[in-house]
């Protein structure tokens, strides 16, 4: 275990310190950011129109929930996607060779190896995001909310991860899988707004099919103190069987790769 | 001056079919890859279903029906105005491709125009088969255009396809000062996710907002295609003439861009 | 014996397949293929201490051979043993004692100094700071590395890189070191130094070394023994003065001339390899080589010469044709 903190301290800084050689970035993710942030700010404004609620969700609290997708998107683009892109590069390098030689879960290994700090400022608004609409909306940040919000935010970055990280071992087979996490990604904007907003199809196409109920909506409930405990039960179940999954196809992944490759 | 422009003339329809059906063939051996791309164009749909949920689209006078329309026909021209020709002259600028096909007498972006129309002609069945799979589980989607709607909404959507590919374009000249030129489409897509009309109609916009949306080439790459398909009332003329001064803008500035690039590339050896 | 292959065998299933995505979706529902054997029956064993050479021709099963040694690949059949554990189960205590370095792959950051990429290995192994820090500073000077240390590997040259990616591969004191093509591309003095480092890595720690190169002269300078591989068999294991000499007994001499000259020109001082304009490649015997070089040096006007051993694909090739090694022991 301390083996492991003290590789995923290394990973970091050393990724830290190669992203510091391309210093524009900072500005230019910045940049992105607060124009995708102020963009589906102005998008939700339109849809309120003055005084109305959607899918039953006050202004506020679908600030929250936009809020999360923010803090996932954030982390999307600190930790999954540029891991995700460190593996396909594994792959078509023939370099994946040198991960699997390391005394060290692989898994692991592929899953923290890069960082980028670029995402960090997203995750930043994110949350400051989420804290001004909750109290805006009237929620009451008890330690029990907060331990509850928290639980069930770990649970949804566990989820999103599972999604990220099965894409990442399918390219052991396809190789080329910038398409498929274009798909996952233009489908996952639907975690801007309140599950509840979509038509009863959709609905419930994006709780169990695409969990991205479970990614925005349940833990903006919590923050606002209306979970059910029998949604937050729902998360954490959705998301330990995400990460029993992508581990799973993981090892056959592996199983493939060191049977069929050459 | 007749004379020897006509070989030419001659010589260039062979090019284009040669272009294109080589294109064409190269993109069928991807269909599984486009299958995904298409795909990946469902914003108009996942907003489609936020908005039906939402009061705000009635307030601005668009009834349900209307909704449905104009985030189909949107959905439509997102999937057949798709870019990515910054992408692939970075990556031949990189690899050194470029100078071989310098060398050759025809201007490397017809080759990359050719594979976009080579990949929209193999995107064709499954747009198809996504719109009859939509229309299969809500069939109250469906809606016949009129058939004067499809010749303006079509050749209007091509002509925003053109809008775009320019526009990528000039900012793909910038390949040749800087190795950050993608950084730079990156930001080009918000205003273009958000003023074009692709996840909210142009109508739903405060006036001020809408004003300066209007005054900027977005709004014609999605809202003017999509609402002449759908059938509304459209100025035809005031659209395409925005269209072909916003590409005329933009093909003049390609051309001054490229250019320059060109000579700074070749003065640099690479 | 540290290493232990016995009838070891690699069948790949090859694929049918159209090439794209749509031909592998097509290859994922209904698959179709053929059996093709890259390894067949290949038995030795090393003892430690040994450095062994690797040799075959392209597509003869030495990567093959190499990966299924470290655990990679999974044999179809057969057993390998690896100081003690079987590879492919890919435990801890079998990784901490293995390396594996491939010449034209690399794990050093690209962005980054190799001190960064080497604090990252040595958390991986578990080496403690300081304990890191020594085993750095020794390689390094066996190494002859210094600055090139603080400075990112995109800016060094790609001996100094292969240097580095050494060094990252040896920082946990593995007892057996698997090389694949570790001096390709390199220059010959680059090559030389790669060269003198392994042997004297070698001679201090008491490593076993086994590494596949093309360059005849790798071989020549560290390995006793080689093992020839050919078509997935193994054609030959023993001493490398038997097989150098049976396999290559003539050296290539470049020239260039000042002014062309015909090929019949060069009768008497070897078989003319190539010719091109004032370049001439010749075969000539090496125990005729001094005396060749020195008439061809005064008969005509030499702009350039240049003595090389032929590559390991032409011995190998020039053998087979030849069909010499059928019955040699195996």
């Amino acid at each position: 275990m301390h083996r492991y903190l003290r590789t995923l301290a290394r990973f970091w800084s050393a990724s830290l310190a190669a992203e510091m050689e391309y210093p524009a970035n900072f500005v230019l993710e910045l940049l992105a950011e607060v124009g995708n942030l102020a963009g589906s700010l102005f998008v939700l404004s339109l849809l309120y129109g003055p005084g109305q609620s959607l899918g039953g969700w006050s202004w506020n609290a679908a600030l929250v929930v936009l809020g999360f997708y923010t803090l996932l998107e954030g982390l999307t683009s600190t930790l999954f996607q540029p891991n995700l892109s460190t593996i396909v590069t594994h792959v078509q390098n023939g370099t994946l060779d040198f991960v699997l030689l390391k005394p060290i879960d692989s898994q692991f290994w592929l899953s923290v190896r890069t960082f980028s700090p670029w995402g960090l400022p997203g995750m930043a608004m994110g949350v400051g995001l989420i804290l001004v609409a909750a109290l805006r909306a009237g929620a009451v940040l008890g330690p029990g909310t907060v331990a509850a919000a928290a639980v069930l935010l770990l649970a949804s970055a566990a989820i999103l991860y599972s999604l990220w990280f099965v894409i990442a071992a399918t390219s052991i087979w396809f190789v080329k899988v910038w398409n498929a996490t274009e798909v996952l990604r233009s489908t996952l904007v639907a975690g801007r707004y309140p599950v509840s907003v979509y038509p009863a199809g959709l609905r419930a196409f994006f709780t169990f099919v695409l969990p991205v109920a479970f990614l925005t909506t349940v833990p903006a409930e919590a923050v606002l103190g209306r979970a059910s405990g029998s949604w937050m039960a729902a998360s954490v179940v959705v998301a330990a069987a995400c990460l029993v999954i992508s581990r799973a196809i993981w090892r056959y992944a592996l199983r493939f790769y060191t049977s069929a490759s050459s | 001056m007749t004379a020897p422009r006509e070989p030419r003339a001659r010589a260039v329809w062979p090019l284009v079919r040669v272009l294109l059906s080589t294109q064409y063939a190269y993109m069928l051996e991807y269909r599984a890859e486009i299958a995904l791309w298409a795909l990946s164009g469902v914003l108009p749909l996942i907003m489609l279903g936020v908005w039906s949920g939402s009061g705000a689209g009635e307030a601005a006078g668009f009834t349900p029906a209307m909704l449905t329309r104009y985030f189909l026909a949107a959905f439509v021209v997102r999937q057949f105005t798709v870019v990515w020709v910054i992408h692939v002259f970075e990556e031949d600028n990189l690899q050194g491709r470029l100078s071989p096909y310098l060398l050759q007498p025809l201007h490397p972006f017809w080759r990359y125009l050719a594979a976009h129309v080579a990949e929209q002609v193999t995107r064709v069945p499954f747009v198809a088969a996504l719109l009859a799979l939509l229309f299969l589980l809500q069939p109250s989607l469906l809606w016949w255009p009129q058939r004067a709607d499809v010749f303006w909404g079509v050749l209007a959507t091509v002509a925003a396809f053109i809008l775009r590919f320019l526009l990528q374009g000039v900012i793909a000249m910038a390949c040749f000062w800087s190795e950050r030129a993608l950084a730079l489409e990156r930001l080009l897509l918000i205003p273009y996710l958000f003023l074009s009309g692709l996840v909210a109609p142009l109508e739903t916009f405060p006036p001020g907002v809408r004003a300066f949306a209007l005054a900027t080439p977005f709004p014609y790459t999605v809202a003017f295609p999509a609402r002449v398909l759908m059938g509304a009332e459209v100025n035809l003329g005031a659209g395409f003439l925005g269209l072909a001064l916003w590409s005329g803008l933009f093909l003049i500035l390609f051309l001054v861009l490229w250019r320059a690039g060109i000579r700074r590339y070749s003065a640099m050896g690479a | 014996m540290i290493i232990e292959a016995e009838l070891l065998s690699k069948t790949y299933r090859v694929a049918d397949k159209q090439p794209g995505m749509a031909g592998t979706l097509r290859h994922f529902v209904r698959r179709r293929h053929r059996d093709v054997p890259a390894v067949s029956g290949v038995s030795f064993a090393i003892a430690p201490g040994e450095m062994v050479g690797f040799l075959g021709p392209n597509g003869a099963g030495k990567t093959t051979t190499l990966k299924m040694l470290t655990g990679l690949i999974h044999p179809t059949a057969g057993t390998v043993r690896v100081v003690g554990h079987d590879p492919k189960r890919r435990q801890a205590a079998f990784l901490h004692q293995i390396t594996l370095v491939m010449g034209q792959k690399q794990q050093l950051i690209w962005d980054l100094p190799p001190l960064d990429s080497f604090r990252v290995n040595a958390a991986v192994y578990g080496l403690t700071p300081p304990e890191a820090r020594r085993r750095i500073s020794e390689l390094a000077d066996m190494l002859e590395l210094g600055e090139e240390l603080t400075r990112p590997v995109r800016k060094l040259s790609l001996g100094q890189r292969m240097k580095a990616e050494l060094l990252a591969a040896l920082l946990h004191r593995p007892a057996v070191l698997f090389l694949d093509e570790p001096t390709l591309g390199l220059d010959v003095n680059a090559q030389a130094r790669v060269r003198d480092f392994l042997a004297d890595y070698n001679r201090r720690t008491g490593a076993t070394v086994l590494l596949t190169s093309h360059y005849m002269g790798d071989i020549t300078a560290l390995c006793e023994r080689v093992l020839l591989i050919h078509q997935g068999r193994l054609f030959y294991d023993g001493r490398l003065e038997g097989l150098s000499e049976r396999l290559a007994p003539y050296r290539l001499v470049r020239l260039e001339l000042t002014v062309p000259q015909p090929a019949a020109a060069f009768t008497g001082h070897g078989e003319v390899e190539s010719l091109q304009g004032n370049q001439v490649c010749l075969r000539v015997p090496a125990a005729q080589l001094t005396g060749s070089v020195a008439q061809l040096l005064e008969r005509f006007a030499v702009v350039d010469l240049e003595v090389s051993d032929p590559p390991i694909e032409q011995i190998i090739g020039g053998l087979f044709e030849r069909g010499r090694v059928d019955d040699s022991p195996a």
